[in-house]
């Protein structure tokens, strides 16, 4: 229905193709028909306008909003963060020790960030329940610590780099964050699963 | 109220959550102390919007900063979000700053209780670029 | 945290930029702010052609979209979901602006609305030059405005944002059949409407 909705000229022609072919020299026909040689001008006349629009508009300093507006948009993302859960990794009477998903997560994208060829995407952490310690402890020995070795479950999706040798990359990521979890959190790595979804060009 | 005398002097919930605050920000390895409106209410429920308009209010609990401090029976119990410095291992960080708190709670004569703490960064340490 | 934080790579591609956004992480959230605050703001300008009211769009838009942004499926789809819901926060206020019926820009009102049109005159060029330019533009803006909205925004979309005809279908809930035949009509209006000028 929609192509009967493209105006027409009185000589049959489309105003779609007319404009499809503005850059090509006339055909036979438009070079001897009147309404398609006013069209062909006035389309032309557009093209050029709507070219020289778009190129002031992007460079129009008054055509940017305020950075407050950056600012404020960004002051409700920051309100409304999402940690996702906390995982405890100790629990002991004089209080416990728990860290978010998400500071596990980006400490997770800082160590991949070092290994060239790859872009983290998204992170999951899972704790295996099984070995978390209870968080009511009997407070009968005071002083009691209890460092729960939470055993992680790191499930990271990547794109890599056109033309890296997927294999050997994905183990020196693994390594990468096998290392840094003990490192700057504490705890050991448990399992960390990575899953090339994607490609990106370099 | 349930803020206690101790020797004559009031020590109030607002003062611990300062302390708190002061010692955590103090401790090697923190970069800042991160209080966000999602986290508190989560952690003190329905309560927490009404204790949000009266910061000093009956239960005890005072907020600076986004610090929770609440003193009962003499004891001072805190929740401090922190951000820590990628370069130091985060379990031992949260485990100074609580060891500090404690002790600074303990010179109020006031009896240290749980200091609980969530680590909900980890980033390397290094001044904005741009603000 | 204003700064692109950590483990922000620079050259990072945008999908991943978004599946981290999605699962919470502010820079990469910024980064997208930052791409697209912009051109959103040049497409609800040339919508509303109001600088508050476009900025209380663009901002509108992209707090909708940190809230909404884990229900997306395709972190390539980003892009054309943002300008989905630029576009019909734009229509839908100037519906609201019609049920109140004064803000209707009436063909006979065009050279009344200089400041609409206001633009930077490209540099370097010959003065003559640049006023016929800049005059040229103001024709079109002006032709522009008085389309109908969703008319406007399917131009705007396709020839000032380069966006593709599936996916303005979407936006304006239309087969890219229509698009097309949408564009045309808009492209001839305009054109004839330039033509009649002065």
């Amino acid at each position: 229905m929609a192509l009967e909705d493209i105006p027409r000229l009185g000589c049959g022609r489309s105003i779609d193709r007319i404009w499809a072919t503005i850059d090509r020299p006339p055909t036979a026909h438009e070079e001897h028909c009147e309404q398609c040689q006013t069209a062909r001008t006035r389309l032309q006349r557009l093209g050029e306008a709507t070219r020289l629009l778009r190129q002031s508009d992007l460079h129009d300093p008054a055509l940017k909003p305020r950075p407050g507006i950056k600012n404020a948009i960004m002051d409700v993302a920051r309100a409304e963060v999402r940690r996702g859960s906390s995982i405890l990794l100790r629990s002991a009477d004089n209080g416990t020790t728990e860290i978010s998903e998400q500071a596990l997560s980006s400490l997770i994208r800082i160590a991949a960030a070092a290994i060239p060829g790859v872009h983290s995407r998204r992170c999951r952490i899972e704790i295996r329940s099984a070995s978390l310690p209870g968080e009511d402890r009997p407070s009968g020995t005071t002083g009691t610590t209890t460092t729960a070795r939470p055993r992680l479950i790191v499930n990271l999706w990547v794109a890599a780099a056109q033309g890296i040798i997927i294999p050997r990359t994905m183990e020196a990521l693994r390594q990468k964050i096998s290392n840094a979890l003990p490192a700057c959190v504490g705890i050991s790595a448990g399992t960390v699963n990575i899953t090339v979804e994607d490609l990106y060009d370099v | 109220m349930s803020d206690q005398s101790f020797k004559g002097s009031l020590i109030t919930s607002r003062l611990i959550a300062s302390l708190a605050t002061r010692t955590t920000l103090e401790t090697p390895g923190v970069l800042r102390l991160e209080p966000t409106i999602q986290g508190f209410l989560a952690r003190l429920g329905p309560a927490a919007l009404q204790n949000l308009r009266k910061p000093g209010s009956q239960d005890g609990t005072y907020r600076q900063n986004g610090v929770p401090a609440t003193i009962s029976d003499g004891t001072a119990r805190v929740h401090l979000d922190i951000a820590t410095d990628i370069a130091y291992t985060a379990l031992d960080v949260a485990e100074t700053v609580r060891r500090r708190v404690r002790e600074n709670i303990s010179h109020t004569g006031l009896t240290p209780g749980t200091i609980d703490v969530t680590i909900v960064a980890i980033e390397p340490h290094r001044r904005a670029t741009m603000l | 945290m204003g700064d692109h934080g950590p483990g922000f790579e620079p050259d990072l591609d945008e999908a991943s930029i978004v599946a981290r956004a999605q699962d919470g992480d502010l820079a990469a959230f910024e980064h997208l702010v930052l791409t697209y605050q912009y051109r959103l703001f040049r497409l609800a300008y040339r919508m509303l052609n109001d600088h508050g009211e476009a900025e209380d769009m663009v901002q509108e838009t992209l707090t909708t979209s940190w809230r909404g942004l884990p229900m997306l499926a395709d972190v390539d789809a980003f892009g054309g979901w943002i300008y989905r819901l630029a576009t019909n926060k734009c229509l839908d206020l100037l519906r609201k602006r019609s049920a109140h019926a004064v803000n209707c820009i009436q063909p006979e009102d065009m050279d009344t609305i200089p400041e609409a049109c206001a633009r930077a005159v490209p540099r370097g060029s010959d003065p003559a030059h640049e006023a016929e330019w800049s005059a040229e533009q103001d024709r079109l803006t002006a032709v522009l405005n008085t389309l109908p909205p969703a008319q406007r925004a399917c131009w705007l979309l396709r020839e000032m944002h380069g966006r593709s005809y599936a996916e303005i279908g979407v936006t304006l809930k239309i087969s890219p059949t229509t698009v097309r035949g949408t564009l045309a009509r808009a492209r001839h209006q305009i054109a004839e409407g330039m033509s009649e000028w002065r």
